[in-house]
């Protein structure tokens, strides 16, 4: 009976090639999308790690503390500490070249009578008679350049070079080249070693180190000198294996790899929406088959067999297609994520071409299938369960009966309201997986739900459509009525994809509001110079002195000097902002909340309280009165928070305290933002022009007014969420080949509608005209439920996702304009796709259409 | 009103199939003509020629004295609508539209309000006595009623060429008398020409002449009806 049944699907699909063809290839998308992404993601995690083992060397532990480096006295206290063979000091920058193109370079400080025992240096004697060009780093502007950076540059041994330091411009000598091997692999080859002293010295670390890289001794393991060094060391230095430091880079970069899963998994919904929607008309087409089969004695388990199996294959030949073409949009994901891991988070990594991953294959291959699968239940169920008789004279009413009964609504509302119940209410820290199916449960109800709403949303929609578009636009929109399954299916395609849309955009607009008021509350000088084309740089800084020249300016009132870094708490890391608090309280004082306005004022320019965003806050469930404690690289330090402020330029929460505090704690005078503030009546443009006569060509400055800063901060955001705007395009691009797929299979159902209408005078312009408005009722009905569920989808996001990623409560906002201005897009890109559909039953033979059965 | 002037049909390239061989037949206004033959003999292509469905691949078709191969697709598709009601064995209604939306597809298809055109509808289902089926689909017709859905629909135009393709091919012999009368009753209102093809003697004998073709060739053309010779199987 098998091979009976085969044959028969054979021939169907030799018949229905392009709905096969179509289907097969929904699948493909989907599961290209999910391997490339999942791909792309481990290429970028092997480049971070292959990045943090060149750096490392052989070092077996590295101590820390953060980024804001330590007191050089700790270096003794490792050397001297039972166990340790060998113990470098490391400075890590990324400086700016002063090259036109404005290229950086990532420099790191070593010991040079030691290091070569830690890091692989492959030196290049072609241009050298010295043996080790590294003890000859003698003077403070010595350095020794990759080949790649010198070749890029046209540098040679003895030439100079400029380069953005705490002091200004310098002029750096090349002393020696190294070859792109080891070290020199790492940032793309445009890396620079230079002597540490010196790079304390150039780069304002005053007398810290960044890190220190050692080797135990042998018969020493890792784990008690681990334990040893941690006994001896202040409690502000962490003391890590170095692979850890790759884990902390992969923390980092959590949320955009969790977005971009998030995208691989919308890509594989639609492909399931697709299939769910080629198996609906392909049982409707087939459902006389399916009548006469049953009828000869083909049992239920067969019939739905039949189905499942083709799904099967389906999603066998789809997965692979998607598997191999994964792979090689793997490689432009992959270089697009590093350059976003790059750009946002400033991480430092090392080109590495995506590997073929036999286990990511094989899921997305095996989810590929099951998606077939999962897709093609329901119809294949349908069709086991049709009654021959019914199969052979009507099956329409049955269908649209189930599809829209009561009791299927009102389940699908249940779990609507169930999913918006646990966003509303459930505790932030239930998880991620259990918050993640809060959405999932969301999407389940709407599915469900889905018939029922395209019904309505079409019965609405008809009118206006038969008073628009004539009798071709009452039948048009009748083809959504009399089919709710297969209209279902389409519109959820396009459902999933512009909920995407809509709830993104409603995401990244209502996230633009709230850093808009931040800035408006705290971001509020006249005038902000900083160090980095980022929000900050990790590891480039100003130094107090370049403020002392502003403060001579003649508009200039005050000048703040921000200090803003990252450093260890409670396993995890903060932020911490240091600032002169008396000009910073004047300013904004009115965004912080919750505290006592005369506390804050006497105490914390005292440096005797902290003030906590509220991402901190909620993150370590604080409040006002509560102590935080702060192991700092000189000592334990534990402050009341006085006040709770809005803050948003860290995800690890933000703790603002005064800058002696922070000075004398983490011994580090350095500074990334300059915060200046003008004498009354003063122009913010003349000033500008002033500050930067005095930073132009000795200092890496971004100088602007408050309005600039403002659209700077905006700029940020846009590259925060480049990613987002990735997962629209891609969103998009697979909704409209749902609505590409679901017009052409439904022109090949209305095959004999269409002879009919030409038979009775329809012209063919009349035909096309109809499948248009088919396609334009799709999109309008799309946007219609697109909106609805981004509706929740957006509540979802603004209440669980951002908490969970950042600890932010941003609050609710929906993009009514957005979806006003994308429906004329939306209709355009449905109409697009409706053209070969529709040429395609224009030039249908009528003869053909109507042939007599 | 209907000339056919040595028209062949040939299917297929080379040889091919023949479907109709040097077929000439003149139709008067308000004559009722069945043709008649065997499976194969060439019927269905003959109105399919007639209506502008298919062209002949020699000789000349003509309807109301206008060659139909030198007409533009949609100028046929026009011919079509206003000058041609086509009735079919298998009904071809759309199950999506109500027995009136189906009436006043082709007035709407022609571009009259949708008032005008079910108003027009209505009055033409009244007309074959389906008055209080206007908003049924087709589904909740039965096959006699759906026929008569059909004619209200071919005749909405009161065109001067009916053709008919096995009208009472899917129905009981009652029903298909029942459509036999209303067809004879709205011809002669409407002095239309009728062009049938059909198996069934009863509906030959409703008309005033039989063709009968073979092999794609007319075989015989003799008058028929009351005064003239009937039909027997």
């Amino acid at each position: 009976m098998i091979s009976a049944l085969w044959q028969i699907t054979f021939r169907q699909w030799g018949t229905h090639r392009l709905r096969v063809a179509m289907t097969t290839l929904g699948i493909a998308l989907g599961v290209a999308v999910y391997f490339a992404i999942r791909t792309a993601n481990a290429a970028l995690l092997d480049s971070l790690t292959v990045t943090v083992e060149r750096l490392a060397g052989k070092s077996t532990l590295e101590v820390s503390a953060g980024e804001t480096g330590f007191p050089e006295a700790a270096l003794d206290t490792v050397r001297a500490t039972p166990g340790v063979k060998l113990a470098e000091p490391v400075i890590e920058v990324i400086a700016n070249t002063a090259f036109q193109d404005e290229g950086s370079l990532l420099i790191l400080g070593v010991d040079t009578t030691g290091d070569q025992q830690l890091r692989e240096y492959e030196f290049d004697r072609s241009q050298t008679q010295v043996a080790d060009p590294l003890t000859y780093l003698a003077e403070a502007n010595s350095i020794l350049l990759s080949r790649s950076f010198a070749e890029r540059h046209g540098l040679k041994i003895g030439d100079h070079f400029p380069l953005f330091t705490a002091h200004g411009k310098m002029s750096f000598a090349v002393e020696g080249i190294f070859k792109p091997t080891g070290v020199g692999e790492v940032f793309g080859g445009n890396i620079a070693v230079m002597d540490v002293y010196s790079a304390q010295v150039v780069f304002g670390r005053g007398h810290n180190f960044d890190r220190i890289d050692l080797v135990n001794a042998p018969g020493v393991s890792v784990n008690d000198l681990q334990k040893r060094l941690q006994q001896r060391l202040p409690a502000g230095l962490e003391v890590e294996r170095p692979e850890t430091k790759g884990q902390s880079l992969e923390n980092a970069v959590t949320a955009m790899r969790l977005g971009m899963m998030i995208t691989s998994f919308i890509a594989l919904l639609v492909g399931v929406y697709i299939i769910f929607n080629s198996f609906t008309i392909a049982v409707n087409q087939r459902w006389k088959e399916i009548g006469i089969l049953r009828a000869v004695g083909v049992e239920r388990g067969n019939i739905n067999a039949m189905f499942l199996v083709e799904a099967m294959v389906m999603g066998i030949v789809g997965s692979a297609v998607g598997v191999a073409a994964g792979y090689y949009l793997a490689i432009g994901a992959s270089a697009a994520m590093g350059s976003i891991a790059a750009s946002v988070y400033g991480i430092v990594s090392t080109e590495v071409a995506p590997k073929l991953h036999w286990d990511y294959a094989l899921t997305a291959f095996g989810l590929g299938v099951a998606a077939s699968i999962g897709g093609a239940w329901m119809p294949s169920r349908a069709a086991s369960y049709l009654n021959p008789i019914l199969a052979l004279h009507n099956i329409e009413a049955r269908q649209k009966e189930s599809a829209l009964g009561w009791g299927r609504a009102l389940f699908g509302a249940a779990l609507l309201a169930l999913s918006v119940l646990l966003i509303e209410y459930s505790p932030s820290g239930v998880g991620l997986t259990f918050q993640l199916s809060y959405a999932a449960l969301m999407l389940i109800g709407l599915t469900i739900l889905l018939p029922m709403l395209v019904h309505w949303a079409a019965r609405a929609v008809r009118p206006i459509m038969d008073m628009v578009g004539g009798s071709e636009g009452a039948l048009a929109v009748d083809a959504m009525i009399q089919s709710p399954r297969r209209s279902a299916a389409t519109v959820g395609a396009l459902m999933v994809g512009l909920m995407s849309v809509y709830s993104t955009a409603a995401y990244i607009q209502s996230y633009k509001q709230m850093v808009s008021r931040w800035t408006t509350e705290l971001l509020n000088s006249d005038i902000v110079v900083t160090s980095s084309t980022l929000l900050r740089s990790s590891s480039y800084h100003f130094s107090e002195d370049l403020g002392k020249k502003f403060e001579t300016l003649p508009g200039v009132r005050e000048v703040e000097n921000v200090r803003f870094t990252l450093v260890p708490y409670e396993g995890d890391s903060a932020a911490i902002v240091s600032i002169e608090m008396p000009g910073f309280l004047k300013r904004s004082m009115n965004g912080i909340k919750g505290g006592d306005p005369q506390k804050l004022w006497t105490m914390m320019p005292r440096g005797e309280g902290v003030i906590a965003s509220k991402n901190f806050a909620v993150r370590w469930r604080y409040k006002v009165g509560d102590r935080v404690h702060l192991d700092t690289p000189t000592g334990p330090l534990e402050l009341p928070i006085l006040g709770i402020v809005e803050d948003y330029r860290s995800d690890k929460g933000t703790i603002f305290m005064d800058r002696a505090v922070y000075k004398r704690y983490w011994n580090d005078d350095a500074v990334d933002f300059i915060d200046v503030e003008l004498k009354p009546g003063q122009d913010p443009n003349v000033v500008k022009r002033e500050v930067q006569s005095v930073t132009n060509g000795t200092e890496h400055a971004l100088v602007y007014t408050k309005l600039e800063f403002k659209g700077w901060i905006d700029t940020l955001v846009d590259k925060f969420f480049m990613l987002n705007y990735m997962q629209l395009v891609v969103a998009v691009i697979v909704a409209v080949a749902g609505i590409a797929n679901t017009l052409v299979i439904s022109v090949a159902e209305r095959h004999r509608e269409f002879g009919i209408i030409r038979s009775i005078g329809g012209y063919r312009a009349q035909i096309r005209k109809m499948v248009l408005l088919e396609a334009l009722s799709i999109a309008v009905v799309g946007v219609f439920v697109g909106a609805i569920a981004a509706l929740f989808n957006t509540e979802f996001l603004s209440r669980t996702v951002s908490t969970v990623l950042a600890g932010y409560d941003v609050p609710f906002y929906f993009p009514w304009l957005l979806i006003l201005e994308t429906l004329p897009a939306v209709i355009a890109v449905s109409l697009l796709a409706g053209w070969i559909p529709a040429r395609h039953a224009m030039q249908a033979s009528v003869i053909e259409a109507i042939g007599y059965e | 009103m209907i000339q056919l002037r040595d028209v062949t049909k040939s299917y297929g390239a080379g040889e091919g199939v023949v479907a109709l061989k040097n077929i000439t037949l003149n139709i008067g206004p308000a004559e009722r003509v069945a043709v008649m033959g065997p499976s194969g003999s060439g019927k269905s292509t003959l109105l399919n020629l007639v209506c502008g469905l298919d062209e002949p691949t020699t000789g000349s078709v003509k309807v109301e004295g206008v060659e139909l191969a030198g007409l533009s697709d949609d100028a046929r598709t026009r011919l079509r609508r206003e000058k041609i009601g086509m009735i079919f064995q298998t009904f071809n209604l759309l199950s999506t539209l109500t027995a009136l939306e189906n009436v006043a597809l082709p007035l709407r298809l022609q571009g009259l309000s949708k008032k005008e055109a079910e108003s027009r509808g209505s009055a033409m289902l009244g007309h074959v006595g389906l008055k209080n089926r206007t908003e049924h689909r087709p589904d909740q017709l039965s096959g006699g009623e759906r026929q008569r859905v059909a004619i209200a629909r071919a005749l909405i135009f009161r065109p001067p060429l009916l053709l008919g393709d096995e009208p009472t091919g899917n129905l009981d012999s009652h029903t298909g008398d029942e459509i036999l009368r209303l067809l004879d009753d709205l011809q002669q209102e409407y002095q239309s020409t009728l062009l049938m093809v059909t198996h069934n003697v009863q509906a030959a004998n409703f008309c005033s002449r039989v063709v009968t073709l073979h092999d794609g060739e007319i075989v015989s053309d003799v008058p028929c009806g009351s005064g003239s010779a009937r039909v027997t199987t």
